[in-house]
């Protein structure tokens, strides 16, 4: 019913300013590339329903249908999304330590997953400077250089595509939570392609509060130092209030405030915190950087954790209720700004409502957000 | 016999407008003939060149108008006579040095040709250049059918010796593109010499130094040279009336619209109630002779192209005279009976005529009429203007399309004039977003590039060809470096003039003669002007486009210059380079994934859409080989092979 | 007074096509031909940007007397001859009247926002039979189909000259057109365009009495 193609993607989404350069659209057909961070339309297509549309992330996404897919369940109200269970978690001593934010716990998911032959090939995320850059890994030794946080949104998507269009099957992937949102709905088969197979066998998210623009954040830094030697960002918990450069001559302090004004608008329209629709996401723990906080959402994922663990590629650990309730709360202000905004701006609507919607839920939308 | 060496005073020829316009230049001994291409001017030098052996001529392609303009003048003032041929902008490029030719006279008859092009059947503009004539004080003729064509010209020479002045003649499209009957008259011996003479003092007409200063006496002198030449006016055999002594209505016009009165009048059976002046000698105009024929009506229509020149002129004199020959009533382009833009045709005298005189006249019954326009409606599809195929200038505007909207910050490309000028249709994925004059494209772009402290971050593409680089653009390069202005400017090299006919330019080997001159490198130049240079094949699509990224990353004025020939240049006209087929099994066609990229979008005529099929498929006829549809193809459908 | 040649003065001929199909160099090989018979001819021709991809016209007036416009006047047309079918019916809308005689060649050049596939193109029979409700007088002519059967497609413009000659309308036959060859082009190739010429008329011939 709300199916449409690529002029309304372009229209409600480009035009907008909400695409988020996830690379859902891109390496599908000529029409969308993705460059510096951003997603271009190269020119009008013809096609009334497309994949870049059913696809995007941005714009008529049923979370009802996706979690259904998903979960068998419709959507959840809960602040972190469906789970089964939270753990804090960190990298086991079959990891070489590698330069990972925080407890690397997705290195070792990634690096068990490939070892332990539980996916063929893995879609990860590298840099160049300050520039993500996608690419297809089948290693697991190679894992470890894609570590860290990237904190500029990335095509990861479009990898994803490409190596599917090479006839890749039986994949992992490491995601944001707008790219695990977008594959997500990719796997539903929304265009009812008879050749179909979902090529998916693990996805770990990765919590995410926004992402900065590349371009911008370029501009800024290639000021301030040679953005080509940056070895790594970090934004350490409050009340530090700063984002951490590490070069080869040292560390820069930037101001969060000079950040912020580099987030896209995306973001600001973002309910998901915490890659809802994967089957595990991951991201601090709140009282010590040597661990991660591990949400176990799928019984799949609970297979690949309990795998890791048993052949030593990673180590859990209870999550203390408290940490936990930070979490819900932090992720579920984020969701009820997010949803505020877009029921607001006639964003977020139910699914008998009319009009465009970026995303819709059924129910008292009101009353959850 | 070619009618350029024909001796026999009297033969008849079938000779195109600009042709008649040649032999009255060879009949009037020129030594010396220059031009800057443009359409519909470029025969002109073309022909002449063909004569340059035998009629012991020097020829020149010049590097643009105002150059050719100097060129023939140098001829002129050492005393041999000299033409100079361009279209109607060309004139305007000219225009500065033409003022001072005005003030500072001639010696060898020289003539300037101006070919205006009512309608804008070949340019982007439908300029009027016979102002200039009025504007800079110089003698205009214009003539009304091609016998005149061969005679006016040939006159010219002599009256611009007889003047000391230079003498425009104003041709248009469908004249200099139109063929009639011509009686050709005699060629005169080839043996000339030159010699500039300035020895006697500044001022002296026949031996001083040419130049214009002091002013006030140069400009005295030439007002009495226009005086002089109203006088030879007023008894010019080219200004002719036919028609009854006293007509209902009088029709004053010029030029091929003195055939369309002609035409129109006939039409009407009205031969007994209309009478045409046709004016050849159009400025100055000759009052006796607007007195007289003003008198023999109260009605006047003026037809004419572009501008109301000759409407206003004859309003001028006639207002003065208006004691004598009493109030008129005038029609023409001021009162709109004749449209104010776009050109004349016979129709359009016929509707002006019939309202005048109340005629009742339909070219066609209207149920044929009616008829006609709806089966055309229906069975004539549109023809979209389009690069041929094989073209580089369509792999050059898919890259620069494709790059910008990849770079995503709104950056655009200003266009020039050439073929290339398509690149704002859609055959060039409506790439360019300005096009105006020769050379302006990096002359706005290099403005552009300027405005980034008013928060403009769109990148800027400037694009050119090989012979408007060197025509005018170069100053305007050199504006952009010398200004550290962010401008690309991407050279669209197809080695040739290919626009008006493949005439040389300074890149090129040969000269108009078909001499070897040295060719001028462009990346050369550009590096000794400060920019960066660099080298893309068009049909290499991805390192293009990859290197337009890089560039528009870079500040400062950059150069890319995109080399591959024309495909209708001699040297590779009918030779494929590939052979090219589409693997219907994997053609998306239509679905989602494609869409018809090929046919739909990068439209080269060589590719065809087979509906039936779902498919695309190569036209072998018209394909030209050139291979860059399967670069373009998203499911390598397209296939090429290395042509044997 | 000189004995009428011509059927109507001025006789008003219109070549029309599609840029690269000849047409000028038909028009201008007619106008030679004619004018060498002493009578006035003037011809009307559109060049430069047209030519690329768009129509092509020549309007050829032809008279005892004189010049004349360049410009053929509207529903003035005596004779169309039509290098591409499309174009007889573009012309006919504007120059044509119930008494035109149309000589058309039956190949088809698609323009380019057919070839796209974003318009569509009548089939030639369809073509015909509108033509034919517009005059009585039209004539199809495999012209491209028999060049290229000759080896050269381009020759289809000669192809259709000879169809013109065919109609008898203007003083025209294959001694004028030899004539005017020698003058134009190299003498290798004139038996070839002799040829095409011929086999032009004896094809405008036939399909007049299959017509009739």
């Amino acid at each position: 019913m709300n199916a449409a193609g690529p002029n309304e993607l372009r229209a409600e989404v480009f035009e907008k300013d909400l695409c988020i350069g996830c690379g859902a659209c891109v390496s599908l057909c000529p029409y969308f590339k993705n460059y510096n961070g951003k997603t271009a339309m190269l020119f009008p297509c013809t096609q009334e329903e497309g994949r870049c549309f059913a696809y995007c992330p941005k714009v008529e996404v049923d979370l009802d249908a996706v979690s259904r897919n998903m979960y068998g369940e419709p959507y959840s109200m809960d602040p972190i999304g469906r789970y089964r269970s939270v753990m804090k978690s960190r990298a086991g001593k079959m990891v070489t330590r590698a330069d990972f934010q925080a407890g690397g716990t997705v290195t070792a998911l990634m690096t068990y997953a490939l070892a332990a032959n539980k996916i063929d090939a893995a879609v990860l995320t590298g840099r160049d400077g300050l520039l993500p850059i996608p690419a297809v890994v089948t290693e697991p030794n190679a894992v470890a250089g894609f570590a860290s946080s990237k904190y500029t949104s990335a095509p990861t998507l479009a990898a994803f595509n490409q190596a599917v269009r090479e006839g890749r099957r039986n994949l992992g992937l490491v995601l944001t939570p707008c790219q695990a949102l977008a594959l997500a709905q990719m796997r539903a088969n929304p265009m009812k392609q008879k050749e179909f197979v979902d090529p998916v066998s693990f996805v770990a998210g990765l919590f995410c509060t926004w992402a900065l623009d590349y371009r911008s954040l370029r501009d800024f830094l290639v000021e301030k130092t040679d953005i080509k030697k940056i070895q790594k960002f970090d934004i350490p918990p409050p009340p530090a209030g700063v984002m951490e450069v590490y070069t080869e001559s040292g560390k820069i302090d930037i101001p969060i405030d000079e950040i912020r004004k580099r987030v896209p608008n995306s973001c600001d329209y973002c309910f998901d915190m915490t890659a809802e629709f994967t089957d595990v996401s991951v991201g601090v723990f709140e009282d010590s950087t040597a661990w991660n906080t591990l949400v176990i959402r799928t019984e799949r994922g609970q297979a690949m954790v309990d795998g890791a663990v048993k052949d030593g590629y990673l180590e859990i650990g209870e999550m203390p209720e408290e940490n936990l309730a930070h979490l819900k709360l932090a992720a579920g202000n984020k969701k009820k700004r997010a949803l505020e905004r877009g029921r607001g701006q006639g964003m977020v609507k139910t699914a008998k409502e009319g009009g465009r919607a970026a995303i819709r839920i059924d129910g008292d939308i009101a009353g959850m957000a | 016999m070619s009618y350029l060496f024909d001796e026999e005073k009297g033969a008849r020829y079938l000779l195109m407008g600009n042709d008649a316009i040649v032999r009255g230049a060879l009949e009037a001994g020129v030594s010396v003939a220059s031009a800057y291409p443009g359409t519909p001017s470029s025969e002109i030098i073309e022909n002449l060149s063909k004569a340059s052996d035998k009629r012991n001529i020097y020829v020149e392609w010049s590097v643009n108008e105002k150059v050719a303009l100097e060129v023939a003048f140098a001829a002129s003032i050492a005393g041999l006579r000299s033409i100079c041929a361009m279209k109607q902008n060309g004139v305007n490029v000219a225009s500065d040095f033409l003022l001072h030719v005005a003030l500072s006279g001639s010696r060898g008859g020289i003539v300037l040709v101006h070919c205006d092009d009512p309608g804008a059947l070949s340019s982007i503009n439908e300029g009027e250049s016979r102002h200039f004539a009025k504007m800079i004080e110089l003698p205009l003729l214009e003539p009304g059918d091609f016998q005149e064509a061969l005679e006016m010209t040939r006159w010219a020479f002599e009256l611009s010796e007889e003047l000391g002045l230079l003498v425009m003649l104003r041709s248009v499209t469908r004249l200099s593109h139109a063929s009639g009957n011509v009686r050709i008259g005699s060629l005169p011996g080839t043996d000339k010499t030159a010699c500039f003479k300035y020895d006697a003092v500044p001022g002296d007409q026949a031996s001083g130094p040419v130049v214009t200063m002091p002013v006030p006496p140069h400009h005295e002198a030439l007002q009495r040279k226009l005086k002089k030449a109203v006088a030879l006016f007023e008894k010019s055999p080219f200004n002719t009336y036919t028609g009854p002594e006293k007509p209902e209505l009088l029709i004053v016009t010029c030029s091929a619209c003195n055939l369309y009165s002609r035409e129109a009048v006939r039409l009407l059976g009205a031969e007994n109630r209309v009478g045409i002046l046709k004016v050849g000698t159009t400025w100055p105009l000759p009052p006796d002779l607007i007195r007289k024929n003003l008198s023999r009506t109260d009605t006047i229509l003026f037809v004419e192209e572009v501008l109301p020149f000759l409407e206003e002129n004859v309003k001028i004199l006639a207002a003065e005279m208006a004691k004598d020959i009493g109030v008129k009533t005038f029609h023409g382009k001021n009162d709109s009976t004749i449209p104010m833009t776009g050109e004349m045709t016979p129709d359009l005298v016929v509707d002006a005529i019939k309202r005048i005189l109340k005629i009742d006249y339909a070219p066609m019954p209207e149920t044929f009429r009616n008829k006609a326009r709806e089966i055309a409606a229906k069975m004539a599809p549109v023809r979209d203007l389009t690069f041929c195929p094989g073209c580089p200038h369509r792999a050059s505007f898919w890259n620069l399309h494709n790059a910008l909207e990849i770079d995503n910050r709104r950056g655009f490309v200003c266009g020039d004039i050439g073929c290339y000028t398509l690149g704002l249709l859609p055959c060039g994925f409506s790439t360019s977003k300005t096009s105006h004059s020769m050379g302006s494209g990096i002359g706005i772009a290099s403005g552009f590039g300027k405005l980034t402290r008013f928060g403009m971050d769109q990148p800027i593409l400037a694009v050119c060809g090989d012979s408007t680089f060197f025509h005018a653009a170069l100053p305007a390069l050199v504006n952009a470096i010398h200004n550290k202005s962010d401008v690309i400017f991407v050279l669209l090299d197809n080695s040739g003039t290919a626009m008006t006919g493949f005439q040389p330019h300074p890149g090129t080997e040969t000269d108009a003669m078909g001499g070897n001159v040295p060719p001028m490198d462009p990346a050369a130049l550009c590096r000794s002007l400060g920019a960066t240079v660099q080298y893309a094949d068009p049909f290499d699509v991805d390192a293009t486009q990859a290197i337009l990224l890089r560039l528009m990353e870079e500040k400062g004025a950059r150069v890319l210059i995109m080399q591959q020939m024309c495909a209708l240049s001699p040297e590779k006209k009918g030779k494929k380079k590939y052979r090219v087929s589409v693997d219907q099994e994997k053609c998306i066609g239509d679905r989602c994934g494609c869409s018809r990229l090929c046919t739909r979008v990068f439209r080269c005529p060589g590719l065809v859409w087979d509906a039936d099929k779902g498919a695309a498929v190569i036209d072998e006829v018209i394909c030209a080989g050139c291979g860059v549809c399967a670069s373009i193809c998203p499911a390598g459908a397209i296939v090429r092979e290395e042509a044997v | 007074m000189t004995k009428r040649t011509i059927l109507k003065d001025p006789y008003n001929i219109i070549i029309t096509g599609v840029g690269g199909q000849g047409n000028v160099m038909a028009s201008r090989m007619l106008g030679s031909a004619l004018s060498r018979k002493g009578l006035f001819v003037t011809i009307g021709e559109t060049f430069g940007v047209s030519q690329r991809g768009g129509s092509v016209m020549s309007h050829l007036r032809v008279s005892e007397t004189s010049a004349w416009s360049p410009q053929i006047p509207a529903g003035q047309a005596d004779v169309v001859v039509a290098l591409e079918p499309a174009e007889a019916v573009r012309v006919m809308a504007v120059y044509g009247n119930s008494g035109v005689k149309v000589i058309s060649n039956t190949r088809p050049i698609y323009p380019v926002g057919v070839i796209a596939g974003d318009m569509a193109y009548p089939p030639v029979g369809k073509i015909r039979e509108a033509l034919l409700e517009l005059t009585k007088d039209v004539v199809f002519v495999e012209a491209t189909d028999e060049a290229m059967k000759m080896g050269q497609p381009i020759l289809g413009n000669v192809i259709m000259m000879g169809a013109l000659a065919a109609a008898g309308v203007i003083p025209f036959d294959d001694d004028d057109f030899k004539d005017v060859l020698s003058e134009t082009i190299k003498p290798d190739r004139i038996d070839m365009n002799l040829r095409a010429f011929a086999r032009g008329r004896e094809m405008a011939l036939q399909a007049s009495r299959s017509n009739g």
